[in-house]
């Protein structure tokens, strides 16, 4: 349990690096853009990415680092890394725009592989792939607003060159990212193996009203599984399987993870009766 | 063995630090000047250093002020056993662990101070974190971080050109890092590759996406829209190519579906598909249903 709590805490703490630099970006056009975010399970602010076109990478929105790092596959990827660039050089980017429509001019990173990321991308813990994090430099450019209760973040760009990055003394860095091999053989052991595939979940192909603790069908939509189905107009769905349906959220909890091709027998009050249709989800939303 | 095991997994959550030659210490930190744009909303300066961190000025338990890094990439508040010590943070019976003195289980701060904000009960985590204390050997003394448990209660908007943070509570609860971190670790584990996430969309759309394994253009193909359904009725056609859904890059199929799981059924959003060689935006509102 000790051990388990503290590969958690080593997991998720600490996105800082910190690098000696200049910059002299002007500030781009003056627009408020909105940034769709995700919150990772490790409670990282992760935007998406297109390097140099490709992508979308996941970046972690991070003032605890002073400019944008990249895993140095992502470099790759991007046809961003230099030959034997071994992140003590910067790489200047093509292109390096955040989902959302916001266009980094005179973008630049440096290419490393952070223990941090490796650790926490091999456990699976933020439930979401970490290719890099987005720091000071390119943070500095725009007034942020940050909401949690909100899916998106606003930037909106400064007319202000951020003061440049200064060489400052500092070290630390190698000792930790040394832990490599220890942190790894240590997820070895635990066995843990993260998956970061998705899936869509299948389409039934209704629409519904909730009220007074029923779920009535609405629409069937034409050709879709429900109507082939024999789903109708002013049903009552009851239950999925064994899930009881009261309200939308009950019937969206019973398909959760109901995927293409799967069936599922609805339970339905049509009039005065009861009746049972199997439908078999189809691919779509 | 257990020490050699906590040791190296504390390792694992500490930043790194680089720098090539030293610089003069940063002037003496400017004092928090707070003013209240309206009951709500409230104004923190903080001072940049010169890494480029926010730093500002917090009490612990009435303690300090204390500078400390503000840094959105933290999960987690960290506090150095200095101030953790003085505060009364530690227990008589804590052993911190032979490296970083970092202590296993995390804090609870009675009373935690920025600006004119006094926050209860927030949680913190005491650590001589070494990157902070390499910053804080560069610029001046840094006694921690503070992050998500602190900004996620608030709207927040930063501006480094006025070198202020504006503060207004949202709501937001926001989660326990450790245990989002535990049931993960607990949930994994044995060697086994788990399923992967179905991803459900909140309403119905009617329309189905696809795209082939060597398609590497921006987009999806769009395969089917079902006949009156929501996005039949925002004008969607079958061999459109979908490139967003409400500002998110549709470029697969499950990023079409993460898209759409964002949105509410009832709120109109804009979907940007390519339709002979043009760029459209249509307007779909996705409806109860699935």
């Amino acid at each position: 349990m000790r051990r388990r709590t503290a590969l958690a805490l080593a997991a998720c703490l600490g996105l800082m690096p910190l690098a000696p630099a200049r910059a002299d970006d002007p500030p781009a056009k003056p627009e408020r853009v909105l940034i769709p975010y995700r919150l990772t399970d490790a409670n990282h602010l992760m935007v998406r990415v297109k390097v140099n076109g490709k992508g979308p990478f996941h970046f972690i929105v991070d003032t605890g680092a002073p400019a944008v790092f990249i895993s140095k596959d992502v470099a790759k990827k991007a046809g961003a890394a230099k030959d034997g660039a071994d992140g003590k050089e910067w790489i200047k980017f093509d292109s390096f725009e955040l989902e959302g429509g916001l266009k980094v001019e005179k973008a630049r990173g440096r290419a490393e592989d952070l223990v941090q990321f490796e650790g926490m991308n091999k456990m699976g813990l933020a439930g979401v792939e970490i290719h890099g994090v987005i720091g000071y430099e390119v943070l500095a450019k725009y007034r942020i607003e940050y909401d949690l209760t909100r899916d998106k973040l606003a930037f909106e760009p400064l007319k202000f060159n951020p003061p440049a990055l200064i060489p400052i003394g500092g070290k630390g860095g190698d000792d930790i990212q040394s832990m490599k091999p220890m942190v790894n053989m240590m997820i070895a052991l635990l066995g843990l193996k993260p998956n970061y595939d998705v899936v869509p979940r299948g389409f039934t192909g209704i629409e519904y009203d909730e009220k007074g603790g029923k779920v009535t069908i609405k629409a069937v939509l034409p050709g879709s599984p429900a109507a082939k189905a024999g789903l109708k107009v002013g049903d009552v769905i009851t239950s999925i399987k064994a899930d009881d349906v009261k309200t939308g959220k009950d019937l969206h909890k019973a398909l959760a993870k109901a995927g293409v091709g799967t069936s599922w027998r609805f339970y339905l009050t049509r009039g005065n009766q009861d009746v049972e249709v199997v439908v078999e989800l189809g691919k779509g939303l | 063995m257990n020490t050699a095991l906590k040791l190296l997994l504390l390792a694992a959550l500490l930043g790194f630090a680089r720098g090539t030659a030293a610089a003069p210490p940063d002037e003496d930190a400017p004092k928090p000047d707070l003013k209240k744009d309206d009951d709500k909303a409230v104004v923190v300066p903080f001072e940049l250093l010169d890494s480029r961190h926010m730093a500002m000025q917090v009490k612990v338990n009435g303690k300090g002020p204390y500078r400390v890094i503000f840094d959105t990439g933290a999960p987690m508040n960290i506090v150095n056993n200095k101030v953790a010590k003085a505060a009364g943070l530690l227990a008589k019976d804590d052993k911190p662990a032979p490296l970083f003195g970092a202590s296993m289980n995390a804090k609870t701060i009675k009373t935690f101070e920025v600006g004119g904000l006094k926050l209860e009960g927030m949680q913190a985590m005491v650590m001589d974190h070494p990157t902070v204390e390499a910053i804080g050997k560069a610029v001046g003394p840094v006694e921690g971080l503070i992050g998500f448990p602190f900004f996620a209660r608030y709207k927040m908007t930063i501006d480094y050109q006025k070198k202020e943070m504006t503060l207004v509570p949202n709501g937001f609860v926001p989660g326990d890092t450790m245990q989002n971190m535990m049931s993960k670790i607990m949930g994994a584990g044995g060697g086994k590759k788990p399923d992967p996430a179905v991803i459900a969309p909140a309403g119905v759309w009617g329309f189905a996406v696809d795209k082939d394994a060597n398609d590497e253009g921006d987009g999806v193909k769009v395969t089917a829209v079902t006949e009156r359904g929501p996005a039949a009725a925002g004008g969607l056609k079958v061999g459109d190519r979908l490139l967003t859904l409400d500002g998110r890059w549709t470029d697969s199929v499950g990023d079409t579906f993460i898209a759409a799981r964002q949105v509410k059924p009832g709120t109109p959003v804009v979907l940007v598909v390519k339709r002979a060689g043009k760029e459209v935006k249509l307007t779909v509102t996705p409806a109860n249903g699935l």
